[in-house]
C-alpha cells in the first residue's frame, strides 16, 4: 500500500502534468491565467481540507479562521510592524496550528458529535471573522492594503501572473503530495479507521486525541501558508472575504463535489467549479445580477444528484466497470461496482 | 433600570420568532435527521413573497398568508420529492451541500427578482405601540410573540395526540421499526418537510412588519436558527422556544451593555459555552 505514494512521485504523467501546467503563464491571456490561479488556490484549500474533512471525517468549518488567519495576520504585521512577511506567514501558520490543535483538544474532550463539531467550529468561524472586522489593528471591516507586487522575493513578492502562479501550482502539488503521504502512512489508516468507526478505532488501540490533532495541525497550518499566498496575490486583504465562514462553505463544496477522502478528489471538484463559477460571472454576471449564481447553484445540484458519492468515485466505478466488461467479455458477466 | 427592561422585553419578544424559525427545522430534522441549510433563504422567499403580494395588491401580511402558507407548502413538498429523496441516505454532508446549492438558488432567484436594495413590508398595525408599564414595544413584536407560543403549543398538542404527529414521532425513533408497523415514511417525511416551510411562511408574515429585508440575509438567519435548534437539543420543541428566548435576550442586552463587536459575538459565545458544558441541549431530547 505504500507505493501508493511513490508511484505518484515516480509517475512521469504526473511530472509531465505539472510541467505542462507551469508552462500555462507563457500561452495563456491573462484573464484566464487568472481562472487558472483561483483553481490552483482552490485546489490547495479544498485537498488540505481533505485532511481532516475527508480522510479524517471530521466536518470543520473552521478553515476560513486558518485562511483568515495567513491573510490578515501576516499583512497586519508587515503593515503595522514592519514584519518581513516570510516571517509573517511562519508566524501566522504558527498560530493556526496552535487554533488547530486547542479545536481538535476541544473536541475530544468534550466528545463532540458530528453536528456539534460542524456547528462548534462554525460559531468560532464567525466569531473569527466578528473579531477581525472589529479589530483596528487588524485592518478592520475597511480591510489592508499590501504593497505593490515588485517581484522582490525577500519580501514574499513574486511578480505578478507567472510567478504568482508557480506559487499557487507549487501549494496545489504540495497539498495533494501531503494528501498522498498522509492516505499511506499509519496516520491516514488511523484517521480511516477513527472515521469509520472511533469506538473501534479506541478499542484496538489507535491514540484518537493524537491522530486527529496531528491531522488538524497539518491541515491548519498548510492553510494558513495558503492564505498568506492567497492574500499577497489578491493585494487588496478584505475580511468579507479571506476570513468569512463562505469561504469555509465553498471549499467544503468543492471538496465533496469532487470526492472526499481522495487524494485527487477536491483538486477534481476545483477544476470543474472554480472555472464553471468564473466564466459564469464574466459571461453573465453584467448582465442580471445573481443570475450567474443561480445557475452555479442549479449545476452544483445537478452535479450532487448525479453523482452522490462525489465526482471521483463516480469516475472511477464507471471506470472500472467499463474495464470489467471488456475484460470480462470473454470470462464471467461484468462485476459493476455498487451504484454505478 | 427601565434600559435593561425594555431590552429584556425587546430580546423576549424576537427571541421567541427565533424559537418558531428553530421549530420549522427541528421538525424536519426530527423525522428525516436533515440539516436544512436553505432554511433561512427559504425564510427570506417567505417574506418576500409577502411584498410581492403587498406590492401588487396592497395585501397586507397577515392576510397574504392565506396565499403564502400553501405556495411554500407545495414548494417544500416539491423540493422534498425531488432533491432531497433521491440522495437521502448518501453521505451527511452530499445532503447538507444540496440544501446550500438549493440556498444560492433561492437567495440568487430572490436577488433576480426583486434586486439587491433593502425592501421593507408595511402593516396596519405597525406603528401601534404597546405600553407595558416603563416599557414600550411595537405592535408587531407582540402579535408574532404571541403567535409563536401559539404555534409552538398546538404544534407539542399536535405532536402528542394526532395520528399524523404519531407517526412523526415514530418515524424519528426508528424509521425502519415504523416502516414495518405500516406508516408510509416517505410520505410523512415529504409532509413534514412541507410543514417545515409552513412554519417559515408564517413566520415570514409575522416577522415581516417593518423588518428590513436584503436576498443576502438568508445564511445569517439559518446560522442563527441552527443554533437555537441545537442549544435547544435538536428536537425538544420546548427546548427549542427556550433557547431562542435565551439567544434573543443574549442577544438585545450584549448589544446595549458592551460594544457593537461583544454585542455581535454574544449569541456564538454562549453557543460554545453552553454546548460544551450541556451539549445535549438545554433541556434533555424528547
Amino acid at each position: 500500500m505504500k507505493s501508493e505514494f511513490f508511484t505518484v512521485l515516480r509517475s512521469p504523467v504526473f511530472w509531465g502534468a505539472i510541467i505542462l501546467l507551469a508552462l500555462g503563464p507563457f500561452v495563456l491571456p491573462s484573464y484566464y491565467l487568472h481562472i487558472a490561479t483561483l483553481t490552483l488556490i482552490y485546489i490547495a484549500l479544498a485537498s488540505s481540507w481533505n485532511i481532516v474533512g475527508g480522510i479524517g471525517g471530521q466536518i470543520s468549518l473552521a478553515h476560513s479562521l486558518f485562511v483568515g488567519t495567513g491573510a490578515v495576520l501576516s499583512s497586519a504585521l508587515l503593515l503595522k510592524l514592519g514584519i518581513n512577511m516570510w516571517l509573517g506567514m511562519v508566524i501566522a501558520a504558527l498560530v493556526s496550528g496552535l487554533m488547530g490543535a486547542i479545536i481538535s483538544f476541544i473536541d475530544f474532550r468534550f466528545r463532540l458529535g458530528h453536528l456539534s463539531f460542524a456547528l462548534i467550529t462554525l460559531a468560532f468561524a464567525e466569531m473569527g471573522e466578528i473579531i477581525v472586522i472589529g479589530t483596528e489593528a487588524l485592518g478592520g471591516a475597511s480591510g489592508l492594503f499590501l504593497p505593490k507586487d515588485k517581484g522582490d522575493l525577500l519580501a514574499f513578492q513574486f511578480g505578478s501572473g507567472a510567478g504568482i502562479f508557480w506559487v499557487m501550482l507549487t501549494l496545489a502539488v504540495g497539498a495533494i503530495l501531503i494528501n498522498l503521504a498522509v492516505l499511506n502512512l499509519p496516520l491516514g489508516f488511523y484517521l480511516r479507521t477513527i472515521r469509520d468507526n472511533e469506538a473501534a478505532a479506541q478499542a484496538i488501540g489507535v491514540n484518537i486525541l493524537r491522530n486527529k490533532t496531528i491531522a488538524m495541525v497539518i491541515s491548519a497550518m498548510f492553510t494558513s501558508v495558503i492564505g498568506t499566498a492567497y492574500a499577497r496575490y489578491l493585494t487588496f486583504v478584505d475580511p468579507y472575504q479571506l476570513a468569512s465562514p463562505v469561504l469555509t462553505v465553498e471549499i467544503v463544496l468543492i471538496a465533496t463535489v469532487g470526492g472526499l477522502g481522495k487524494a485527487f478528489g477536491p483538486a477534481l471538484g476545483a477544476v470543474l467549479l472554480i472555472p464553471l463559477g468564473e466564466i459564469l460571472r464574466g459571461k453573465l454576471g453584467g448582465s442580471l445580477p445573481g443570475l450567474h449564481y443561480f445557475v452555479y447553484g442549479a449545476v452544483v445540484i445537478a452535479v450532487i444528484l448525479a453523482t452522490p458519492r462525489g465526482l471521483l468515485p463516480a469516475l472511477q466505478s464507471r471506470l472500472a466497470s467499463w474495464r470489467g466488461s471488456a475484460k470480462s467479455e470473454a470470462k464471467k458477466p461484468s462485476i459493476a461496482a455498487p451504484g454505478a | 433600570m427601565d434600559e435593561l427592561l425594555q431590552a429584556l422585553a425587546q430580546g423576549f419578544l424576537v427571541g421567541s420568532t427565533y424559537g418558531l424559525l428553530a421549530l420549522g427545522m427541528g421538525l424536519i430534522y426530527s423525522v428525516s435527521g436533515l440539516v436544512n441549510f436553505a432554511h433561512g433563504d427559504f425564510f427570506s422567499l417567505g417574506m418576500y413573497l409577502c411584498f410581492a403580494l403587498f406590492s401588487a395588491f396592497a395585501l397586507d401580511p397577515y392576510v397574504s398568508l392565506v396565499i403564502t402558507l400553501p405556495a411554500m407548502m407545495l414548494i417544500g413538498a416539491g423540493v422534498y420529492q425531488f432533491l432531497i429523496r433521491p440522495i437521502a441516505g448518501h453521505h451527511l454532508l452530499m445532503v447538507i451541500q444540496l440544501t446550500l446549492g438549493l440556498a444560492l438558488l433561492v437567495q440568487n432567484g430572490i436577488l433576480m427578482v426583486f434586486g439587491g436594495q433593502f425592501e421593507r413590508t408595511p402593516s396596519i398595525v405597525e406603528s401601534k405601540l404597546v405600553l407595558l408599564g416603563p416599557v414600550v414595544v411595537r405592535m408587531p413584536h407582540v402579535i408574532a410573540c404571541l403567535a409563536s407560543f401559539g404555534i409552538a403549543a398546538a404544534l407539542y398538542v399536535l405532536l402528542r395526540s394526532t395520528d399524523w404527529g404519531r407517526a412523526i414521532r415514530s418515524v424519528h425513533q426508528n424509521a425502519k421499526a415504523a416502516a414495518l408497523m405500516g406508516i408510509d415514511v416517505g410520505r410523512v417525511r415529504m409532509l413534514t418537510f412541507a410543514a417545515g416551510l409552513g412554519l417559515l411562511a408564517i413566520a415570514a408574515a409575522l416577522i415581516v412588519p417593518g423588518t428590513p429585508m436584503h436576498p443576502s440575509l438568508g445564511l445569517r438567519y439559518t446560522v442563527i436558527t441552527l443554533i437555537v435548534m441545537v442549544l435547544g437539543g435538536m428536537t425538544n420543541f420546548v427546548g427549542i422556544m427556550l433557547a431562542g428566548l435565551v439567544i434573543g435576550i443574549s442577544e438585545a442586552l450584549g448589544t446595549i451593555y458592551l460594544s457593537d463587536m461583544l454585542g455581535m459575538l454574544m449569541p456564538y459565545l454562549i453557543f460554545v459555552v453552553i454546548m460544551l458544558l450541556r451539549p445535549q441541549g438545554l433541556l434533555k431530547a424528547a
